[in-house]
């Protein structure tokens, strides 16, 4: 219930298209019955004046036939046009309302999502909210006030037949979908979860098929693909089944109906209280009114696919961002230096603090290292520094201002990061690139791609720069993909730099030449590098040794041996054993 | 094969379902003739006979009955319509699929996997509206409005008449105004396919957009893709509705003009015809009535078609999709020109090579696009059991050997033994069952991390997981870990670091206990000491085993039995560390530039490995 009132929220702005909408099939509904009943009317009334030579107006009826048939059929288109465009136009906003909610949460809180399962959310359970609007809203609108005017009709004539007309519509238009929501619920939340793992699991079948296929795990995988289809078609198919049960009540009702207002109209006919063409009217009109009713049951049975669709959607929407954006704008900083105060952290649910007591500082325009074995904290050094997660204790500042001052973006653009996994997008080599600058020219482009050591790779490829990279980079290589990172960062232009081993994987000769690329690339910069490979780092002003995220040694690169060969023989000697 | 074809050679899946969905649409059918009789016969009985409900009650007893055998028929209908379906969208879900996995990784590069996706999901649920509802509507519509004709023409032959011509109207206005969507079907599903390949990379790469500050910026292009697919979905929508807005107008003029014709005779007006023409029959209430509400169900099946043609649409749109993918061929396993004796062999033999095997390329070349050799003349020997290490700057071709040797490509020209037989005769998968391999980015998959060690033995016990991660070190890190190897870890291994990641990798590798062993950069990411674990590890596992390593840090390969320097994939030099580092080749300016960059031989962790180069 509490989702229903948040939906409905969502689509206020639409109220104006839903009440016109409703208001037009109303029309629609009235026209489609009116037509049916005067038809029956007619027939009847022109063989019994027929039969008895007595003149009748047949114009009135006759015209009123035709407007009834053109306006079920104009009302019908307009109402779908109206009622589809608002509900596409509110879906279109709400992925994008989605993404916004998303966006502050990577990556800290959505490191447990699979991309599937996120893709889903956005994909198809947006595009489930639209039963909501197109089939439950609306249409019940229309029925509870066709209803009402039935009901005012029939007693017209007898409140006999209205009560009888009135009870055969409520178990259509309310015992059945109550009934059918109920059996809903459980197989509409499976299918919401068992589509996003489909997806997930195409996506790793797909994504990562070479390792999937070299240890002869494809088989299995498509195994998973298929039972979780299996899972779906069966949960359909109990969906399908009880729609046939609702479809077969609904037309059941309406014969009923019609069974029993013969029963209690023929003899009104046969004692002269009742004329014979208003029999066959009242009989057709029977039929025909319970078109408003007939969609309910299944709406209310993908009720349940919508709510679970709905929760899993404000599941995302409601998670707090790791970190609160300040309301101030972000302060300006004259200089760049770094500075950690005291900073301790831990991830959430995780036995020891990732770091603890770390202090460091880093002058504008020098160089800094941070030294440590795989898992030792440096890399939520860099998590905490660009505002992805809030430390739990102690101060990183920049430029003398604390970073929480900071709007995330902000505080961003200060800051360039060439990262251990580069993810390059799904577009072409350029504007992989100029995601960093997007305004940035063919030249400038080119002079950071040699810079970068990739500019002769890229121009020796049909495309150029052009080509096509494919989905995670798949046609580049790693070390080609780092290159091209560390282009990127070279057009962000920013006076920061993070250096998260910026030349692992690559093979000597290209890493030498990559040295002095970022040699040049740092002049001028403040920069924090990262590593656990402490060789040849002569070129930084100061290092800090990282054990378990605390700090063993600090100074120049000297300290490096002697105060990390202890940790780490100690930390291995644990693994050997 | 035409989209249409394909969809309808598909029809024998849907089997006896399909038959019993249209076998109870005509049962239905025939019911609502009843049923309509019935009513009329109750009707005329009372208005015109004077009868009360003694005197038909009979027939409402009958008309009860057709009711509740009506509402069966729905119900059993709509159960049979979806298993037709069903049965057909199971097995192509799987049919594509397991194509995909033939077409291999080569084929994927140039795939989106967002599309993939919603052909896979979305894709093969509209291919239900071919199957559960255009195919029973259209043989409907060949057999109902028949059998009501022949109800009808009896009785009166003017309604029958009138039937007769307006009803191909309907089928041909469905034509003229359905041609114009085919096209808007396609472009839907493009864009459909579109939005979610964009969405999947987005999410994929959200972290990477933060940091470039052009996450936000992105809301406009969701924006915009939503917007695109609203609308191409509505220009659907609009043809669909105007279609269908037309069908029901021409039923209602049928209607209505067969109610005028019924009623003017009922009142015994002359009817607008000149009279030369012909005099019409006169007609009875009773067969007035039967035949007007018999009017609703002769045109319902033409709409219900008109209606279902929509659905036939959207199918054909992701049915063309999914032929793209069935019919594309995977690569052919070996060069034309290739000089094996015995073709009938090709792709299906057994590795005959008692453990361990050696390998050979010989005279190899390959290119992935004309003109843009990768290989050229790739020459080389790995002996049974040998340690062998490929080196060379990025481009050189290590990865392609790699790659053909793994079965993702197959050579242009020039043959790849194993032992004395041509990789191309062998059989794939059994071929693969021989090999264990690290990538350079290795993946993680949703589950725990003993599944994914598990990855290639998937039977391995508990006992054996943990010494093949203690091997690669990753004992340690997984057993701190609060679940142990039932931790759950996401896709890509979130939440753990790079070096983590390549180190349960590795452990897959060493519980695979493949004689070949295939490991292309398998010690990147780590810290020198756990490097130098992994590799004694790495060499404890060599032992009775074949080894190929790619190595872009030369102090990694100095055991090696043998190093291949590769250059413009070519073999440029190959010898022992020893020998190589005396020749002053390329492999010597390597070591050179190295030791220029950073001093990697000179271990800062351990003097010892220093002193016995």
């Amino acid at each position: 219930m509490k989702e229903l009132l948040r939906l409905w929220s969502l689509f206020r702005p639409y109220r104006g298209w839903m009440i016109a909408g409703t208001l037009i099939a109303l029309l629609t509904l009235i026209a489609n019955v009116a037509l049916m009943a005067l038809a029956g009317w007619f027939i009847t009334a022109m063989a019994v004046a027929g039969v008895a030579g007595v003149a009748i107006n047949y114009f009135a009826p006759a015209a009123l036939i035709r407007l009834s048939a053109v306006m079920r059929t104009a009302g019908r288109y307009a109402e779908r046009l109206i009622n589809h465009e608002a509900t596409f136009r509110l879906i279109a906003e709400l992925r994008v309302w989605f993404y916004r909610h998303l966006e502050p949460l990577a990556p800290a809180r959505l490191q447990q999502y699979h991309s599937g399962d996120l893709l889903s959310r956005i994909r198809a359970d947006i595009d489930a909210l639209d039963n909501l609007y197109v089939r439950v809203l609306v249409p019940v609108a229309v029925a509870a006030i066709s209803a009402v005017l039935f009901f005012v009709f029939l007693l017209l004539h007898d409140p006999l037949l209205a009560l009888s007309g009135l009870a055969f519509l409520l178990i259509a238009g309310v015992v059945l979908p109550v009934w059918s929501q109920g059996r809903g619920q459980a197989p509409g939340r499976r299918l919401a979860e068992d589509e996003a793992e489909l997806r997930a699991a195409v996506i790793d079948g797909v994504q990562s098929m070479a390792e999937l296929t070299v240890y002869g795990a494809n088989a299995r995988q498509a195994e998973r693909v298929d039972a979780l289809g299996r899972r779906l078609i069966a949960d359909q198919a109990r969906l399908s089944s009880d729609h046939g049960i609702t479809q077969a009540g609904v037309g059941l009702s309406a014969s009923l109906s019609l069974w029993v207002l013969l029963w209690l109209a023929i003899p009104m006919v046969h004692d002269g209280t009742l004329m014979p063409p208003q029999l066959a009217m009242l009989a057709l009109f029977t039929l025909a009114s319970f078109e408003a009713v007939a969609p309910l049951p299944q709406a209310f049975q993908l009720l349940g696919r919508t709510l679970a669709a709905a929760r899993r959607i404000f599941a995302i929407v409601d998670t707090d961002p790791p970190v609160v954006e300040p309301t101030t704008p972000s302060p300006r900083p004259e200089r760049f230096d770094i500075r950690f105060n005291g900073v301790g952290f831990s991830y959430p649910g995780a036995a020891t603090p990732a770091v603890a007591d770390i202090d460091l500082e880093v002058p504008e325009g020098t160089r800094a290292a941070v030294v440590g074995a795989t898992g030792s904290g440096k890399s939520t050094l860099f998590n905490l520094l660009l505002r992805f997660w809030e430390p739990d204790a102690g101060e990183i500042s920049i430029g003398g201002h604390s970073i929480t001052n900071f709007r995330g973006d902000d505080l961003r653009t200060h800051i360039a990061v060439v990262s251990q996994q580069t993810y390059l997008f799904d577009t072409t080599i350029r504007e992989n690139l100029q995601i960093a600058a997007p305004a940035a020219t063919q030249e400038a482009i080119e002079a950071a791609c040699r810079v970068a050591q990739i500019h002769d790779f890229i121009s020796e490829l049909p495309d150029g720069y052009g080509t096509w990279v494919g989905e995670t980079g798949v046609r580049l290589s790693g070390g080609q993909a780092r290159r091209i990172a560390v282009a990127r960062a070279l057009l962000k232009d920013a006076p920061i730099l993070l250096l998260d081993e910026p030349t692992e994987g690559l093979d000597a000769e290209t890493e030498r030449s990559l040295m002095q690329a970022l040699d040049r690339l740092m002049v001028g910069r403040t920069v924090l590098l990262i590593t656990h490979r402490p060789a040849g780092l002569d070129w930084v002003d100061r290092v800090l040794v990282l054990d378990n995220g605390r700090e063993v040694a600090r100074g120049d690169s000297n300290v490096i041996p002697e105060a990390t060969q202890g940790a780490l023989l100690r930390d291995a000697a644990g693994a050997v054993a | 094969m035409s989209v249409n074809a394909w969809l309808k050679s598909h029809r024998p899946l849907a089997g006896a379902a399909l038959k019993r969905t249209i076998g109870l649409g005509v049962g239905q059918g025939l019911l609502a003739i009843a049923q309509a009789w019935f009513l009329a016969l109750i009707l005329n009985a009372v208005i015109f006979e004077g009868a009360g409900l003694t005197e038909i009650g009979h027939l409402m007893a009958v008309l009860l009955g057709l009711f509740l055998m009506r509402g069966l028929i729905v119900w059993l209908g709509e159960r049979s319509a979806f298993q037709a379906a069903a049965l057909v969208r199971t097995g192509l879900r799987d049919q594509v699929f397991r194509h995909l996995q033939r077409l291999g990784p080569r084929y994927l590069a140039n795939e989106r996997s967002g599309a993939l996706v919603e052909m896979l999901t979305k894709g093969i649920d509209d291919l239900e509206g071919y199957y559960a509802r255009f195919l029973p509507a259209m043989t409907l519509t060949m057999i109902l409005p028949v059998v009501i004709l022949v109800v009808v023409f009896p009785a009166d032959w003017v309604a029958g008449a009138v039937m007769l011509v307006t009803a191909p109207l309907i089928p041909l206005f469905m034509i003229l105004i359905g041609s114009s969507a085919q096209s808007k079907n396609q472009r839907q599903w493009k864009e459909l396919a579109r939005m979610s390949s964009h969405f999947l990379d987005v999410i994929q790469g959200l972290t990477t957009l933060k940091l470039f500050g052009a996450s936000r910026s992105e809301a406009d292009e969701v924006a915009r893709i939503s917007n695109a697919y609203r609308s191409s979905t509505m220009q659907v929508l609009r043809v669909a509705f105007l279609s269908s807005a037309v069908l029901e107008f021409f039923a209602a003029i049928g209607i209505a003009i067969i109610a005028v014709f019924v009623g003017f005779r009922l009142y015994g007006l002359v009817m607008p015809l000149p009279e030369w023409l012909m005099a019409l029959p006169e007609i009875t209430y009773l067969q007035g009535l039967f035949i007007l509400m018999l009017a609703p169900e002769f045109y319902a099946p033409l709409r219900n078609m008109g209606t279902q043609y929509h659905a036939r649409m959207a199918a054909a749109a992701a049915a063309e999709q999914m032929i793209l993918v069935l019919d594309a061929e995977p690569e052919p396993r070996s060069a034309p020109d290739a000089n094996a004796p015995d073709r009938a062999a090709s792709g299906h033999a057994s590795l005959r090579a008692a453990r361990p095997f050696g390998l050979r390329f010989q005279d190899v070349h390959f290119s992935y696009e004309a003109g843009r050799d990768a290989l050229r003349g790739m020459d080389f020997e790995v002996p049974a059991g040998a340690w062998v290490a490929l080196v060379g700057t990025s481009g050189a071709g290590k990865t392609t050997v790699i790659n053909l040797l793994l079965g993702f490509l197959s050579p242009t020209s020039g043959r790849i033994l194993i032992g004395d037989q041509a990789l191309a005769d062998l059989d794939l998968e059994e071929w693969r069952s021989h090999l264990a391999w690290v990538p350079q980015q290795p993946r993680l998959f949703q589950g725990t991390i003993g599944d994914n060690i598990r990855l290639g033995r998937p039977d391995a016990d508990l006992e054996s997981v943990r010494a093949a991660a203690r091997r690669a070190r990753a004992a340690d890190f997984i057993e701190a870990l609060p679940a142990g190897y039932d931790n759950l870890v996401g896709e890509r291994g979130a939440g753990l670091s790079g070096g983590q990641i390549q180190r349960i990798a590795l452990a897959r590798a060493f519980l695979r206990n493949a004689p070949l062993v295939i490991l292309d950069e398998a010690t990147a990411n780590l810290d020198p000491e756990s490097e130098r674990l992994v590799q004694e590890g790495i060499e404890e596992l060599a032992k009775g085993r074949t080894l190929l390593v790619v190595a872009h840090r030369l102090a990694t390969v100095r055991r090696a039995d043998r190093i291949l320097v590769l250059e413009s994939g070519r073999v440029a030099e190959s010898g022992t560390h020893e020998t190589l580092s005396a020749s002053n080749g390329i492999y010597a300016r390597m070591i050179a530039a190295y030791g220029h960059a950073a001093p990697a031989q000179v271990d800062p962790w351990n003097p010892e490995r220093e002193d016995d180069r």
